[in-house]
């Protein structure tokens, strides 16, 4: 009796500590996109300040990079120089922002005070994020020429980061 | 919902709809109470993105305002109950769905506690066989017990 109750206990300690050694380190707030490798959700969205419809459908051809973010996100303040750096020295790449549950004279004083190198299309109601699965701000989705989806970035984006996405989106 | 249509269409923008997703709506669009009793109940089994556990239905953040909205909006266009988890699904995947579906490792969620009982279950009912077939102590055993203890009492009354 007793040695059955250790070898139960045994194995409910050895469940335990696998489960826990398995999932402490991930990120309780990463999402695997479904998405990845399937088309991307098309949108037309207005460009903040020029008030150009900026239609995905139209940037067929070539690597999309497609960035939510916001102006109360504090990471997006961090990785927005990374982003206008990279639009300028890569014209073969459009970049695009997404930006939702914003306004846009905060868009705009932010743009004008840090930078700007791509449009800024105003998702008004989250629309476009929810469709993209989009949990936090900011959050990078890499289109090939092709319209699909090949990589998904949460948090703020380096520059190696971007590059290694990218990548994937131009191959 | 029609001024929202309204607006989207003022301002000249296509976003993502819910019909390229999970097709045209198989139900009856919904308004005024019901609309909003069956938000909630949706709005309930939807797992809010950037909260730890929490249905979009109680979650204060904006995010998951937005896709309350899209609920709301989507049943009253006609969509079910299944077409809106779908089209939810299809963009988060199982995460978003707080009740797992039983299917791959998710099974596990439902069979693992039933399981466990049904074990629980199987090893009381043993237990108590045993302790039915168990063999009855002979009555004259404790006498004996009872005795070597009166003996070793006397003993020890005729040492003093």
């Amino acid at each position: 009796m007793n040695r059955t109750v250790l070898i139960i206990g045994l194995l409910i300690v050895v469940a335990i500590v696998f489960v826990l050694f398995a999932c402490l380190g991930k990120d309780p707030q990463h999402i695997e996109s479904p998405l990845i490798g399937h088309p991307a959700p098309p949108f037309a969205l207005k460009a903040v300040g020029t008030g150009e419809t900026i239609d995905l459908q139209s940037l067929r051809g070539k690597p999309v990079v497609v960035n939510f973010w916001a102006t109360w996100c504090v990471p997006c303040y961090e990785e927005h120089p990374t982003l206008v750096a990279n639009a300028r020295n890569l014209p073969d790449v459009q970049f695009v922002g997404v930006v939702f549950n914003d306004t846009e004279d905060k868009i705009n004083r932010f743009l004008d005070e840090r930078g700007k190198a791509y449009p800024t299309l105003l998702d008004a109601n989250g629309k476009t994020a929810i469709a993209y699965g989009v949990g936090g701000v900011p959050e990078t989705f890499f289109i090939n020429p092709a319209g699909n989806i090949v990589a998904k970035f949460e948090g703020p984006l380096s520059t190696e980061q971007l590059q290694a996405d990218l990548a994937k989106a131009m191959r | 919902m029609i001024a929202t249509f309204v607006l989207l269409v003022m301002l000249q923008v296509k976003v993502p709809d819910a019909a390229q997703a999970v097709g045209a709506p198989q139900g009856t669009p919904l308004s005024g109470p019901p609309l909003e009793r069956r938000t909630m109940e949706i709005a309930s089994e939807v797992r809010c993105p950037v909260c730890q556990g929490l249905a979009i239905g109680d979650s204060p953040s904006l995010m998951a305002a937005n896709m309350k909205a899209e609920v709301r909006e989507m049943l009253s266009r006609g969509y079910t109950e299944a077409q809106i988890l779908s089209y939810f699904e299809k963009s988060y995947g199982q995460f978003v769905l707080l009740k797992p579906k039983f299917q791959g490792v998710n099974a596990l969620v439902w069979i693992l506690p039933m399981l466990i009982l049904a074990i629980g279950f199987v090893i009381v009912v043993s237990k108590a066989k045993k302790l039915e077939t168990a063999p009855v102590a002979p009555a004259a055993e404790p006498e004996v017990g009872e005795d070597s203890y009166l003996a070793r009492v006397r003993e020890m009354v005729e040492k003093q």
